[in-house]
C-alpha cells in the first residue's frame, strides 16, 4: 500500500493514486520546512493517517502552510555581485573572478553543514566548468556535442553558488536566492545567454528549458 | 505555494499539462495490521542518488537504490527540471527524503521497521507509463523485502 505527498493537487486528482496528502508547499519542498523536524513529523503523520482509510482514492488537503521567510529576516547575501561581467573583457575572466569571491563562502557553508554538499556530481571542478563555459560564450559556440557535460556542469555550479550564498546560518527565502542567482551573478547572466542561444537553434531549443526556469527568462526580457 | 491560482499563467498551464489519466483500474489495499507494525520504504521521484552512482539522464525511467544503512547526507541530486527550489534540499536531506524522521518513528515504535533499501526515480521528461517496467521491478524488490507500505515524495 502507498501513501505520500502531492505538490500539484490537480495532477494528483487526475491520476487518482490510492492515498495522497496535498500540501501547499513550494515545488522542491514536499516536507515543507528544512531543518524543522516537528513540522516534518506533522506532515508525515497526516500522510500515514491516510493508511487507515478504508476506501479510496483519498486526496486530503493538509491544513498548514510552510513557514514564510520574509526577505528582511533572511541572512544577508555574503557577496556583492552587481554584474561584474560588465567590467571584464571576457566571460571566462568574469566567471573565474566570481568563483574566487565565492570559494571561501562555499567552504564555510560546507563546514556549517558538517561536510555535506550537493556539489561535485559533474566530473569536473567548478573552475574547469566555469572556464569552459566562459570560453564557449567568448567564442559564441554552443556545446552541441557535449550536452550531457553541459547540463551536469551547470547544475553543479548552480548548487555550488546556492550553497555559497547560504553559507551563514539562518532561514533563507528561496525566491530571493533565485533572484540573486539569476539576476545578480555573472553565472546567472551567462546561463541566460546560453538559454537564448539554444532557443535560437531550432534543433536544440528544448535545451533552453532545462537551463533556466521560465521565471528567470521571462524577467530577463522585461 | 503550489496553489495554481497563485502562479503565473505560463507556469499554471505547464503544470496542468501534466494532468494524466489514472494508469489503470483503481487499486486498493486496506490496512491489515497496525501502522505501528508496518515495514515502510521511502520512494522519491527527486532524482536522488549517492555520489558514486550514475547520474540520471535528461529523461530517465531507471531508479537508484538507497540503502537504509548508508549515510543519507551523502545523497546528491541529478534531476533535470529547473522549475523547483533546490536550496531547501541543500540545507536538509529530510525535506525531500525524510529518512531521519522515519528513523525516529521506528525508534519510537510508531512504525514497525524500515526497509533495507529505499528507491529514487527521476520524474521529468517522460509520461508516467514510461516508468511501468521499472516501477514493477521495484514493486517486486519491495515484496522481497517484506515491505508493507511506501511513503512517496515528489519534488
Amino acid at each position: 500500500m502507498t501513501t505520500g505527498i502531492s505538490l500539484v493537487r490537480e495532477n494528483t486528482a487526475s491520476m487518482q493514486p490510492p492515498r495522497a496528502l496535498w500540501v501547499s508547499f513550494p515545488l522542491g519542498r514536499p516536507l515543507g520546512a528544512p531543518g524543522d523536524a516537528a513540522f516534518q513529523h506533522r506532515v508525515i503523520d497526516a500522510a500515514l493517517t491516510l493508511l487507515r482509510e478504508e476506501s479510496g482514492p483519498v486526496l486530503v488537503d493538509y491544513p498548514e502552510d510552510a513557514p514564510k521567510v520574509e526577505i528582511n529576516d533572511a541572512p544577508a547575501c555574503p557577496v556583492s555581485f552587481a554584474r561584474p561581467a560588465l567590467n571584464y573583457d571576457t566571460w571566462e575572466t568574469a566567471l573565474i573572478t566570481e568563483l574566487q569571491t565565492l570559494t571561501s563562502w562555499h567552504d564555510l557553508g560546507r563546514r556549517r553543514r558538517n561536510g555535506r554538499t550537493l556539489a561535485g556530481v559533474s566530473a569536473f571542478s567548478p573552475r574547469e566548468n566555469l572556464q569552459k563555459l566562459g570560453q564557449l560564450l567568448d567564442d559564441n559556440i554552443l556545446p552541441t556535442n557535449e550536452l550531457k557535460w553541459f547540463k551536469a556542469a551547470i547544475e553543479d555550479l548552480k548548487v555550488f553558488y546556492i550553497e555559497s550564498l547560504t553559507a551563514q546560518p539562518g532561514t533563507y527565502n528561496p525566491k530571493q536566492l533565485e533572484n540573486i542567482f539569476w539576476h545578480e551573478t555573472t553565472l546567472g547572466a551567462a546561463l541566460l545567454k546560453f538559454a537564448e542561444l539554444f532557443k535560437e537553434n531550432p534543433a536544440l531549443a528544448a535545451m533552453a528549458r532545462i537551463i533556466a526556469p521560465r521565471s528567470a527568462t521571462e524577467k530577463n526580457q522585461d | 505555494m503550489v496553489r495554481l491560482v497563485d502562479l503565473p499563467a505560463y507556469e499554471r498551464e505547464h503544470l496542468l499539462s501534466k494532468n494524466e489519466p489514472p494508469l489503470g483500474p483503481p487499486v486498493w489495499q486496506s490496512l491489515d495490521k497496525e501502522v505501528s507494525a508496518l515495514r515502510v520504504a521511502l520512494i522519491t521521484t527527486a532524482g536522488l542518488h549517492f555520489r558514486d552512482d550514475p547520474a540520471f539522464e535528461f529523461a530517465d525511467s531507471t531508479f537508484r537504490p538507497i540503502s537504509n544503512n548508508e549515510d543519507s547526507n551523502n545523497l546528491v541530486m541529478s534531476h533535470s527540471s529547473v522549475n523547483f527550489d533546490k536550496s531547501g534540499f541543500a540545507e536538509d536531506v529530510n525535506l525531500i527524503f525524510p529518512i531521519d524522521r522515519f528513523r525516529e518513528l521506528e525508534t519510537d515504535s510508531k512504525i514497525g521497521s524500515l526497509a533495507e533499501v529505499h528507491y529514487s526515480f527521476m520524474g521529468a521528461g517522460l509520461n508516467p507509463s514510461a516508468y511501468e517496467a521499472t516501477a514493477s521491478q521495484v514493486a517486486g524488490l519491495l515484496k522481497q523485502d517484506k515491505v508493507d507500505a511506501v511513503f512517496l515524495t515528489p519534488v
